[in-house]
């Protein structure tokens, strides 16, 4: 049951690659329609690990990718239903097939250490993990927005040219989904810093990984230079003029250090999020 | 029923020709009626363009019809037979599916996959079936050849692509700025160049155009020309230039009139928002270096000359999947066109078959006549429905098959079997199409 969420990815994004080199809107349909499948195969499959563990499984280094993964299409399929565009499509898919496959493979076994109880654990990581898709989002658009812009430049006008939305439009998709981010993004680094210095004066405080909460370790470390990256990009895009290809790049910058964060750190380097 | 299609076009006619045979000049609808009054034809469509005069005829008998289709476009327009038949096309069967379906996708156009000829194609056909010349077969032919215009525009790049240098430029704003309706645009220079390009980007509906020239009266005048436009004095350049989104210079200049330091000063009160310039003068008013500051964007005459060949190029790469499509279809309406050869067989055989029932009711009217009403409306129904079941399975099966021999061989059976009457004999009792009511999907 937990490939079948990664099988219909990955058949979505054969089918929205088809659909971006052959522009045939029947293929075209197919894939939003395959991307659906998998968003509610998904569904089921978290719905029914949430029955079996009792709560959200995000807990689980795994399972965090997993709800990262659904939020991500999610949102990807908002962008798609409301803007009309499914160009995007064949950026955002590999992402999601190549993140998918960790859980897919490990699955984790939810079991919440006693310190994470509690209603601000929940904020803390769900909107954390809505920030991260909103700039995966952020990057795939801030991409798509460097291609077409280095072929407008260039005067070469082809494949891109013919099947990207224009240029401020990309750029207005790139800036809302940095706002989108960022509000979570902050919500989630407060939210987290309170119930570390809550859980420090709890019962369990003596928990070495809630010892570990502090600036030094790399996990939090990281994030906050994610959340410095994202607001420089923020202010430059309104202030000095460092909208189109600045901002565009910048997200991806911004998203690489997300993603570093999210996969190999939390992993191998981090002693307080090792839940 | 036959398909045949009689036609000049601009692949084998010179203008001088296509102007004399213009359907249009009287009216289609008239020529329709012309046309039918003749007989020759069953059902007709006339499509007239600058570019094409065809008519496309559903008739018994293609071989003559075809030298009174001829004869008609020589005597309607007045050309003589002679000066008009070495330019004649005429065409039959599916082949002429096949070119309706082509000039519908715009693959016989002057300029290949432009758009315009669907709309004039679905325009020939109101006009016909307003004038109640269209029947079953030519409906089907110009419903199936909209579809086919519309598939091959949405699946091919056959149509796209700016193939001239006025659209080229816009396609190209659009692409900078999605929706033009609220930028603004500055034409630099008054001359006759930069008032067409401005009218251009009017018909765009572009928010504000302003004229900068270096002859304040100049500007005024062009500004008033194009109408809802404004003009600046040379000495307001900067301003305007900081307050434009897109730029057109095409002064006469000897040298160029915008430095990249110029530009680059203009730019930072803009806070980099997107500048696209199109530089059509010659020699350039602009500094090809200008192009290379973030968010300008410079485009000269041989760039949008560059665009444009290339789009051609492409779309001519798209036409072997277009006519995959025209293919496809022609295969499609070929299975639906051959199996009505068997519509005649199957009417004959089911007025057969109701024939033989009302004279044995006839006949039994004596003994019936005892019977109570509603008994007699029960045998009437029963023997109606036994007919029916009787008819059903071959009526199915007939208008299933799709290949002209066997349709042949199965009608000639049945007519045998059955001492059906001759199809001839029938289809003159329903002389020519507008005799019926029109019929529309």
């Amino acid at each position: 049951m937990n490939l079948v969420p990664l099988a219909l990815y990955a058949v979505a994004l054969v089918a929205y690659a088809w659909h971006f080199a052959q522009r045939n809107p029947v293929v075209g349909r197919s894939a939003t329609t395959l991307l659906v499948a998998a968003a509610l195969s998904h569904t089921f499959v978290i719905g029914m690990q949430t029955m079996e563990a009792g709560h959200v499984p995000m807990t689980g280094a795994t399972s965090a990718i997993s709800t990262f993964v659904w939020m991500l299409a999610l949102s990807y399929l908002y962008l798609e239903m409301t803007t009309d565009e499914r160009a995007m499509g064949v950026f955002i898919l590999p992402l999601l097939v190549a993140l998918q496959a960790i859980p897919a493979f490990n699955p984790s076994i939810e079991d919440r250490a006693e310190v994470l109880q509690g209603p601000l654990f929940g904020i803390h990581v769900s909107s954390l993990l809505f920030a991260y898709a909103s700039f995966a989002l952020a990057c795939v658009v801030g991409i798509t927005y460097v291609l077409l812009f280095k072929e407008i430049k260039a005067k070469h006008l082809g494949f891109f040219y013919a099947r990207l939305p224009s240029l401020q439009v990309l750029d207005r998709m790139n800036q809302g989904a940095i706002v989108i981010g960022w509000i979570f993004l902050t919500i989630g680094i407060i939210v987290g810093a309170f119930w570390a210095a809550q859980a420090r004066g709890g019962y369990s405080a003596l928990d070495p990984r809630v010892q570990a909460m502090s600036l030094q370790d790399p996990k939090i470390f990281v994030a906050l230079v994610c959340w410095l990256v994202y607001s420089f990009e923020l202010f430059a895009a309104r202030r000095i003029g460092w909208g189109g290809r600045r901002a565009a790049y910048l997200s991806a910058v911004g998203f690489l250090i997300v993603l570093f964060n999210f996969v190999p750190i939390s992993y191998f380097f981090s002693k307080s999020h090792n839940f | 029923m036959q398909l045949l299609l009689i036609g000049i076009s601009h692949r084998t006619a010179p203008v001088e020709l296509r102007e004399r045979v213009d359907f249009q000049v009287r009216g289609v609808a008239g020529a329709l009626r012309a046309l039918a009054e003749r007989g020759s034809a069953r059902e007709a469509v006339v499509v007239s363009t600058c570019n094409r005069a065809e008519l496309y005829v559903a008739c018994d008998e293609a071989a003559a019809t075809r030298q009174d289709v001829v004869r008609f476009v020589s005597e309607y327009n007045g050309v003589p037979a002679a000066e008009v038949a070495p330019h004649i096309y005429e065409v039959v069967d599916l082949e002429v599916a096949r070119h309706l379906f082509r000039v519908a996708a715009g693959l016989d156009s002057l300029v290949m996959g432009e758009p315009q000829i669907l709309g004039q194609v679905k325009d020939a056909h109101t006009v016909a079936s307003d004038t109640q010349t269209v029947g079953p077969v030519l409906n089907r032919l110009f419903h199936t050849s909209f579809a086919v215009g519309k598939r091959v525009r949405s699946e091919t790049g056959v149509g796209s692509g700016a193939v001239s240098i006025s659209y080229a430029a816009v396609a190209l704003a659009r692409k900078i700025f999605g929706d033009l309706n609220s930028r603004s645009v500055a034409v630099i220079g008054a001359g006759e160049m930069g008032k067409l390009t401005a009218l251009h980007m009017k018909a765009q509906s572009v928010q504000h155009i302003t004229i900068v020239s270096r002859t304040m009266a100049h500007a005024a005048r062009t500004a008033e020309a194009i109408g809802g436009a404004s003009a600046a004095p040379w000495e307001e350049l900067d301003a305007v230039l900081s307050a434009s989104d897109i730029v057109i210079t095409a002064t006469g200049a000897a040298a160029p009139i915008l430095t990249k330091a110029h530009i680059e000063a203009v730019m930072r009160p803009r806070r980099n928002r997107p500048l696209f310039i199109i530089d059509i003068a010659m020699p350039r008013d602009v500094e090809a270096q200008a192009g290379e500051i973030e968010q300008v964007f410079l485009y000269n005459i041989d760039d949008l000359q560059s665009t444009v060949r290339e789009n051609m190029a492409r779309r001519a790469s798209e036409v072997s999947r277009a006519e995959s499509i025209v293919r496809d279809e022609v295969d499609k309406f070929g299975v639906w066109f051959r199996s009505r050869g068997v519509i005649p067989t199957v009417v004959a055989l089911r007025e057969r078959f109701e024939a033989i029932r009302r004279a044995e009711l006839e006949r039994l009217q004596f003994k019936l006549s005892t019977l109570p009403p509603d008994a007699r409306a029960r045998v009437d129904e029963i023997t109606h429905l036994i007919v029916e079941k009787l008819l059903l399975t071959p009526t199915e099966q007939l208008k299933s098959l799709n290949d002209a021999d066997t349709v042949g061989a199965y009608s000639e059976a049945l007519t045998r079997l059955f001492g059906l009457s001759e199809p001839e004999e029938r289809r003159k009792v329903e002389p020519f199409a507008r005799n019926r009511p029109p019929t529309r999907r």
